[in-house]
């Protein structure tokens, strides 16, 4: 064979095969989610936000519980993780701004965003559960926060970056102290930017499971206590999927559904917000 | 009042120092009493698990750790390396963001979902095709036939190690083609003009000049992997073994965690699991550092990307 067909021939190869990367992996995104879809909407009833379970191997009941629990967890892990982060980012970007300490807790907050989260599990269990004596509702938010913190942090110092200098000099040139230039006119430009980074950071650890294993547990009953063990409604779905009975599975897939496409809307608004107000720089 | 500011900022900062080391310190001193039994080397290379007789070692859950991401990782990067280029190189404008984010979709699937859905989908799948299939093929290649036999169950080192590589996919793609997108066109249009084929531009322009890039993104995926637990704890099965097929059960050390973490009645065992964690943080905060700095050097090499 020539060496100029040789040539374009291997090119043509390798570009057929690349095309046919990106074709394998947009496969699994549309069967995993329509495996999803599928067995999630014939379990899907009004029953099942609104019951709580029924005994193990009785068919019927919700998951209601579950929600419930989910929803408080999350919840209070917001109000502890989101503050110490985003005032976290704000001292690296503000007061630690080109400092060799800001680099370094950054690059610290980037590795522990990727850390196990079952060693925050484990740590949590540790420094809570096992001196309270039982598994608790406050434990899992506290194990869900720490996952929070670095990825709120990291957010808000990239968008507090973006914020040009010269407005927080117009700022000082009025006489304004540091804080209040924060407050009023850093924050002001950043807003946008923060509140999609604290929405997409609450949609990833909506979705985690294993720190909740060894803090929150489960709870097959009904409860607002956050100070006892709680269900949530992955730790469920996993309960579910490895009991005998084919009425916890479909309830299992319809509970899956509901979280996957809630994280999922979340994830992809959120990305649309910063793409719209950040894409064209 | 501003210094009140900035101390409560410094200390919210310093917050992510102290959880950093408070999990260091804690996970040591819940694990000193296995440490105190079994030594640190020793621990590691024993491929005892026994509960009742109490004697602990990681190497099962150690190798199953390595096994599974050694093998997503074997997957999972080539196919990266052709999004990333699909996405750069070949796709039409109106097609790149498009396939781009939907792929990255793949990373928001919470991990409970990919093992839920391989335990319930993928794993009898690949017991009744796929598994047969390769048994019938590679399995009777010499060498590496070893690998491919057995008897296939689908809840196996093969099947938790494929539905990694699906998780790890998006990391290592998007990295890549940030990396692609950061060779200068300049440099690019040079090749071409000297009538190099796109592969070749590809292959010999832009992936030497993201090499550093590439490498970041594999070793955060490689991070990833290592510690991702719900995606493989449906369908590894949890037994300690040292194995030569991947059609056998196995267990990570985060699937010991997972399984039996609440379960452990006594002292030596509740340790042990705790001296599993602290072996694990250390290995993957070990990694990410490494990928950290791929990344920051290459950040250097090309200051204006991200």
């Amino acid at each position: 064979m020539e060496r100029e067909t040789r040539r374009k021939l291997q090119s043509a190869v390798a570009l057929v095969l690349s095309t046919l990367a990106a074709l394998f992996g947009l496969f699994w995104l549309v069967f995993i989610l329509g495996s999803v879809l599928v067995h999630g909407m014939r379990a899907l009833s009004p029953g099942f936000f609104l019951h709580d379970p029924t005994p193990a191997g009785i068919p019927g009941g919700g998951m209601r519980n579950a929600f419930v629990g989910q929803l408080l967890i999350t919840f209070f892990a917001t109000l502890i993780g989101v503050p110490v982060g985003i005032l976290g980012g704000t001292f690296l970007a503000e007061y630690a701004r080109g400092k060799r300490l800001a680099h370094y807790v950054s690059v610290l907050a980037d590795i522990m965003v990727t850390v196990p989260t079952i060693v925050v599990g484990t740590f949590i269990y540790a420094v809570m559960v096992k001196p309270m004596g039982h598994f608790s509702g406050w434990a899992g938010a506290v194990a869900l926060a720490v996952i929070m913190i670095p990825v709120v942090l990291r957010t808000t110092e990239n968008m507090l970056t973006l914020v040009p200098w010269t407005l927080r000099e117009a700022a000082f040139a009025l006489g304004a102290p540091y804080y209040k230039v924060i407050i009023q006119v850093v924050y002001r430009g950043a807003i946008t930017g923060i509140f999609t980074g604290v929405l997409l950071s609450i949609a990833r650890v909506a979705g985690e499971t294993a720190p909740l294993l060894f803090t929150s547990f489960n709870n097959t009953f009904f409860s607002g206590n956050m100070n006892g063990p709680m269900a949530s409604l992955t730790v469920t779905i996993f309960q579910y999927a490895m009991g005998p009975y084919d009425d916890w599975h479909a309830q299992a897939w319809a509970a899956a559904l509901v979280i996957t496409f809630a994280i999922l809307v979340v994830t992809v608004v959120g990305r649309m917000v910063i793409k719209l107000r950040y894409g064209k720089k | 009042m501003d210094i009140l500011f900035y101390m409560l900022t410094a200390l919210a900062a310093l917050a992510i120092v102290a959880v950093t080391a408070g999990i260091f310190y804690i996970l040591i001193r819940e694990s000193y009493p296995a440490i105190k039994k079994f030594g640190v080397i020793r621990f590691i290379l024993a491929k005892d698990w026994d509960p009742y007789r109490e004697v602990f070692g990681a190497a099962t859950n150690l190798f199953g750790t390595a096994i599974t991401t050694c093998l997503s990782l074997v997957i999972s990067v080539p196919v990266a390396l052709g999004i990333a280029i699909f996405v750069t190189e070949i796709a039409p404008d109106f097609l790149k963001g498009p396939i781009g984010a939907a792929i990255e979709l793949l990373a928001a699937i919470p991990s409970i979902i990919y093992g839920f859905w391989g335990f319930f989908t993928l794993a009898p799948i690949m017991a009744n095709h796929i598994e047969p299939f390769l048994m019938d093929t590679l399995g009777k290649v010499p060498v590496m036939g070893p690998l491919f036999q057995g008897t296939p169950m689908g809840i196996d080192l093969l099947t938790a190690s494929l539905i990694l590589s699906i998780m790890i996919i998006p990391f290592t793609a998007s990295i890549s083609r940030d990396a692609f997108n950061l060779t200068p066109e300049i440099v690019k249009e040079s090749a071409y003009a000297v009538g190099a084929t796109r592969w070749e531009v590809v292959k010999n322009v832009v992936i030497p000049y993201s090499r550093l890039g590439i490498f970041g993104g594999v070793a955060l995926s490689l991070g990833r992997a290592l510690g991702e637990t719900m995606a493989v704890a449906f369908v590894l099965g949890n037994t300690h073994q040292i194995t030569s097929s991947l059609f056998d059960t196995a267990a990570t050390i985060t699937v010991t965690l997972a399984n039996e973490f609440t379960e452990a009645a006594s002292k030596t065992y509740l340790a042990s699991l705790f001296y599993l964690a602290l072996l694990l943080f250390i290995i993957s905060f070990a990694i990410l550092a490494l990928a950290k700095v791929f990344l920051i050097r290459y950040q250097k090499k090309n200051p204006g990307g991200h």
